[in-house]
């Protein structure tokens, strides 16, 4: 009986080992593919639909934190750029994907920092789906729903002397008619804590 | 008990006073708390930027595990017993080194302070990059700059093991004994 036990707790076990998620695994969502419409709830518990969010020039999912050191940083820098294309027909959504905040939690954060939406994404399904690895992490998708850019907001975390705006560069050319020369950059930041990690 | 003279007693008490003051000292410098241990412990974070990083990141003849961190980073911090477990286990056999993203003004504050606490022995260095973007598609281009990230690679610079999260301790374990002796770990199997 014992010996029994023994092996279904080792077959459980090595179960669980072999096919725990990995963050590292998630897919990359190639610029120039279009995202298929989804809906989240935001953090009242109200369900919006991203095309029913999204601007006449597209918008921008922003993958935020309530605890990231990283994103208390450019939370400054987010609401001025929302601020400033709002008018020009780009919104913000902002998403929180990580299982280790609460909702408590990521609404009062939300309240106290953004005049966007906040979306909660439980179970990681559109990171996974995006392949959003890390906080903050910006996807800025046009009208048709086409990636556009991916990534780092601006290349200084501390937000001391950025000399490259990656984002605001990107929503320029793209509303006065030009190709984004830089679609893709990377910044260090804080990791999306998945379901299971 | 013989009759002692007063001067000869004090003189005595004084010596003891001493002594007791200097093997206290002497405890304190290896295991009891200080005031600043970073400095006291004598960590030493090297900065470096990108042209650093390629050579660091290079191995020399051992296979080399690397784990990019930073103070800021709760999963960092969480995993970092681990890691100093590991390198105590694999010490002489491989190397390991740790590279902060700390900003620049932690370099020496947060960062060693962290490390001392952790009683981390591995060489440790602050990534200064004039490029974030560049640094991170140089470490690897699956890298999306979130932390922590720990690398291995074999002693010819190939990647063995990559991590974006919290590391797996018993995977990183069988990778580095399938690499350090392959035949038994063959044998066994």
């Amino acid at each position: 009986m014992f010996r029994k036990s023994a092996v279904l707790i080792a077959v459980l076990t090595l179960f669980v080992f072999v096919f725990s998620p990995t963050v590292g695994n998630a897919g990359d969502f190639a610029i120039g593919t279009a995202v298929e419409n989804f809906s989240l709830p935001d953090t009242t518990g109200k369900v919006h639909a991203f095309n029913d969010l999204k601007g006449k020039n597209g918008a921008v999912v922003v993958f935020l934190s309530a605890q990231c050191p990283v994103v208390k940083a450019y939370n400054e820098r987010i609401n001025q750029l929302a601020a400033d294309y709002q008018s020009k027909g780009i919104t913000f959504i902002g998403i929180n994907s990580n299982s280790t905040e609460s909702a408590d939690w990521v609404k009062s954060h939300a309240a106290e920092n953004y005049k966007f939406p906040v979306l909660i994404d439980k179970g990681n399904v559109l990171a996974d789906k995006l392949g959003a690895t890390v906080t903050p992490e910006a996807y800025y998708f046009d009208a048709k729903n086409v990636l556009l850019y991916h990534g780092a907001i601006d290349n200084d975390r501390s937000g001391k002397a950025p000399s490259d705006n990656y984002l605001r560069v990107a929503f320029d050319s793209n509303l006065s008619g030009k190709a984004i020369e830089k679609t893709r950059a990377n910044a260090f930041g804080c990791s999306i804590k998945r379901v299971g990690e | 008990m013989p009759f002692l003279p007063r001067n000869v007693i004090t003189a005595l008490g004084g010596v003891i006073l001493v002594l007791c003051f200097s093997i206290s000292s002497a405890g304190q410098g290896n295991s009891a708390p200080s005031p600043r241990p970073a400095t006291q412990k004598s960590i030493s974070v090297k900065q470096i930027d990108i042209v650093g990083l390629r050579k660091a990141l290079k191995p020399s003849n051992k296979p080399l595990l690397v784990n990019f961190w930073a103070t800021w980073c709760d999963p960092c911090r969480e995993e970092f017993p681990d890691l100093v477990r590991l390198d105590a286990e694999y010490k002489g056999k491989i190397d390991f080194i740790t590279v902060s993203l700390d900003d620049l003004a932690e370099i020496n504050r947060d960062v060693p302070k962290f490390l001392a606490e952790m009683k981390s022995e591995m060489p440790a260095f602050l990534l200064k990059a004039q490029d974030d973007d560049a640094a991170i598609g140089f470490v690897s281009k699956d890298w999306s700059g979130a932390l922590p990230l720990t690398i291995l690679y074999d002693a010819a610079g190939k990647q063995i093991y990559y991590r974006q999260g919290k590391v797996k301790l018993e995977t990183v374990r069988t990778e580095l004994n399938n690499l350090l002796s392959p035949a038994k770990i063959d044998s066994k199997e």
